[in-house]
């Protein structure tokens, strides 16, 4: 089995800093529906509270289908998952998510305990692998990893 | 008459008088400061105003005096240089040429006046700007006769941060946008000088900092990416800094170099090697994306849907389950064998106040009596090596290495130092949601596993909320795994502790964006049904806004060709014409 180096480690936290930041910027953006697909490829896995979709083409149809979103990411984990060189990535993110307008866009009379409106928390669990047809395209890129399966809930 | 022998040789006396109040006018001293006497400084350079470095090209208009309009030849006096328009500057120039004539600005105590500080850098700014390779040369700065000519404070010294915030605002108005910046030998011990190029040139490309002094870390963290500061720094050089030549010497170049590519997320070359990294898609500003119109909902086009298991029989995953919680509970010892020889655990606090938990008042309430006994700590700073929250791991890799347990024995040692939890995975599955489907991982499928719930911690009996997420295995033949009777192997493990919420959450059904919106009832999600995916979807969001039904909700889409937007608008314009049939009855709605 291959062991995993602290060069491997360090790459994967570096890698999903970088990630992280990306994709729910990618997300956030009015542009979503065009722009998220392109971190997944055809044989991507995913599931949204429950809800397969899949490939590139059911991410478009996912985003299609959900309001504007500000995501808040609170914590997030990473590590190689052994078994493969370049090693795939398991990542799981915590944050909250807002939808639509958040509590602002809740008509006058909403009572003060009403939770709909405000935001929810989420978790997000991310796989990502290396893809092995797209060569490298800068120097010292080791590959380019997309995501290959994705599991989110609203958990709060 | 006489003079008095002890009086040193002055000017006629009217024109320094003159001289005074006139400064006085401006503002420049006050009443009571004595003017200062020129002469009794020590002789400076009197030569007129010239650039201190011969320009390469002396007839090529410099591209900041393009920008100011002021295309002009190598030798013209500063004075002509300065805008026009400012009546005070005016003043002091019209003096200045009076009385003084051998030194360049009055002063107060060495230092030219405030006004002309800023031309004085911008010239000099100018003279190190290089448009064509879009290179601001600040390398050397202390050596520059100019500072010295001008009587200009070098933002190098101790005492001068404001210079260094003139010369990187002026540079941040330089045309084309600067894009690469040498700070090269000279003799930097701290960082701080470029915080103010950090706050004015957001987008810099390359850095050099070759041959300064910077010592460590917090040297680089005044421009390091965690605070925002130079995302798109693709080139950065350190060479000849006792931070990067003390860890080369003592064998640490790799953490030097994990070190600086984690500061700086879009670094490519660092002391002119490639830095190893992953890539991903991401959109960028070059690539035009789809410009058809994206409609915007305002409802879910998708229900929270129960548990989901796909790929593999349900009964594998609930086995695991049944057996791994208890043992969690009681015997961690006895889960070294479930997990694989190389496996991988960490986990992480997130201890964020969930906002709906907090409006419902949970952690109050008398159904969960032991929150305010909970603490962080455990969680923060136990399991050999603490909470892996890589947002937050500020100081070094160490942490980030120490947090990752590798391997079964590590990751038991971790376990059995965490607090002690009851899960009731049996007992309340209602309190649990699990997503679990196959994932390829080169020649092998392994199984996603997401599991999201609660457990009580002891010996406060507070209750948590957590997501797990593993990557099983299928236990191979011979393994220690399916020796001691698991199905499954753990590839890898990462473990979610968070402040309690609710498993409503997590109830199936249609759910709301605010407060107010209106939900389908199962009957009218039942009719919709058929339609293909995204129209469905724009139907709903029409029918749950306007309450149409769906033949008219459909002919109002299709006469404005499925556009939301327009179909809204349209239905505005006619309704006060529709019939009272138009529309659903109540019960087409969830209560």
């Amino acid at each position: 089995m291959s062991t995993l180096t602290p060069n491997d480690i360090e790459i994967a936290t570096r890698a999903a800093e970088n990630f992280t930041r990306l994709y729910y910027t990618t997300y956030d953006s009015p542009t979503r529906v065009g722009d998220l697909p392109n971190y997944y490829r055809a044989n991507s896995a995913l599931t949204w509270n429950g809800r397969p979709f899949e490939g590139v083409e059911g991410v478009r149809e996912l985003v299609s289908g959900i309001p504007p979103t500000k995501h808040e990411v609170q914590s997030f984990d990473c590590h190689p998952i052994p078994g493969s060189q370049p090693p795939s990535l398991l990542v799981t993110v915590s944050g909250i998510v807002t939808h639509g307008k958040g509590p602002s866009g809740n008509p006058p009379n909403t009572p003060h305990k009403a939770v709909d409106g405000h935001p929810r928390v989420f978790s997000q669990t991310f796989v990502l692998a290396p893809d092995p047809n797209a060569p490298p395209t800068k120097s010292g890129e080791v590959a380019k990893y997309y995501i290959t399966a994705d599991a989110l809930r609203f958990v709060g | 008459m006489s003079q008095p022998a002890f009086s040193s040789p002055t000017p006629a006396p009217g024109s320094r008088a003159i001289a005074a109040s006139a400064l006085r006018r401006a503002g420049l001293i006050d009443q009571d400061a004595k003017m200062r006497d020129a002469s009794g400084k020590p002789s400076r350079k009197g030569a007129p105003k010239q650039s201190a470095r011969p320009r390469a090209n002396p007839y090529k208009p410099r591209a900041i005096d393009v920008v100011m309009g002021k295309d002009q030849q190598a030798a013209k006096p500063l004075t002509a240089r300065l805008a026009p328009g400012d009546p005070a500057r005016a003043q002091r120039l019209a003096i200045k040429g009076g009385a003084r004539g051998r030194r360049n600005a009055i002063s107060l105590n060495g230092a030219p006046v405030p006004g002309r500080v800023i031309d004085l850098w911008k010239e000099w700014v100018n003279s190190r700007w290089n448009p064509e390779a879009k290179f601001l040369n600040l390398e050397r700065i202390d050596e520059d006769e100019y500072l010295k000519r001008h009587g200009l404070t070098s933002p190098t010294s101790q005492d001068a941060t404001k210079a260094a915030q003139v010369i990187f605002k002026i540079a941040s108005q330089l045309k084309p946008e600067v894009e690469t910046i040498s700070l090269a030998h000279n003799g930097l011990i701290s960082g701080r000088i470029m915080v103010p190029l950090a706050h004015y040139l957001p987008d810099l490309v390359n850095l050099s900092l070759e041959g300064n002094r910077l010592g460590g870390w917090k040297e680089i963290d005044y421009i390091a990416s965690k605070r925002g500061r130079l995302q798109k720094l693709r080139e950065l050089i350190l060479k000849g800094n006792p931070m990067r030549e003390l860890d080369y010497k003592n064998n640490r170049a790799q953490q030097y170099k994990s070190e600086i590519a984690r500061r700086f997320p879009a670094l490519e070359m660092l002391d002119g090697e490639p830095v190893a990294r992953v890539g991903f898609d991401a959109p960028t500003a070059s690539v035009s994306t789809s410009t058809r119109h994206h409609t915007v909902l305002k409802s879910f086009a998708w229900n929270m849907e129960p548990s989901f298991i796909a790929g593999v029989d349900g009964a594998i995953v609930s086995n695991f389950f049944v057996r791994y919680f208890p043992l969690f509970d009681n015997q961690r010892g006895a889960l070294i064998h479930a997990y694989a020889p190389d496996a991988t655990f960490s986990f992480s606090a997130n201890t964020g106040i969930p906002p709906r938990a907090r409006i419902e008042g949970i952690h109050v309430s008398k159904e969960y009596p032991n929150q305010r006994k909970l603490e962080w700590a455990p969680w923060l700073n136990g399991g050999q090596g603490g909470s892996r929250n890589l947002g937050r791991i500020a100081g070094g890799l160490q942490r980030v290495t120490q947090s990752l347990h590798l391997g079964s024995e590590q990751t038991i040692r971790a376990i059995v130092d965490l607090p002690v939890t009851r899960h009731d995975v049996a007992g309340s599955p209602e309190k649990f949601s699990v997503d679990a489907f196959p994932v390829r991982q080169g020649e092998r499928t392994n199984l996603l596993v997401t599991v999201h719930g609660q457990f009580s911690e002891l010996p406060s009996e507070g209750i948590r909320s957590f997501d797990r997420s593993f990557v099983l295995a299928m236990a191979p033949e011979g393994s220690r795994a399916k020796q001691n009777g698991w199905e499954v192997m753990i590839l890898s493990d990462q473990l979610v502790v968070r402040a309690l919420s609710s498993f409503d959450a997590w109830r199936p059904g249609p759910m709301r964006v605010q407060a107010g919106d209106l939900l389908p009832s199962a009957g009218l999600q039942n009719a919709l049904l058929p339609l293909p995916e995204l129209q469905r979807a724009v139907m709903q969001d029409l029918i749950l806004r306007t309450r149409l039904n769906l033949q008219f909700a459909e002919d109002c889409l299709k006469n404005n060709d499925w556009d939301l937007e327009r179909a809204l608008a349209n239905y505005e314009q006619v309704k006060a014409t529709l019939p009272g049939d138009a529309y659903l009855p109540p019960d087409a709605f969830m209560a």
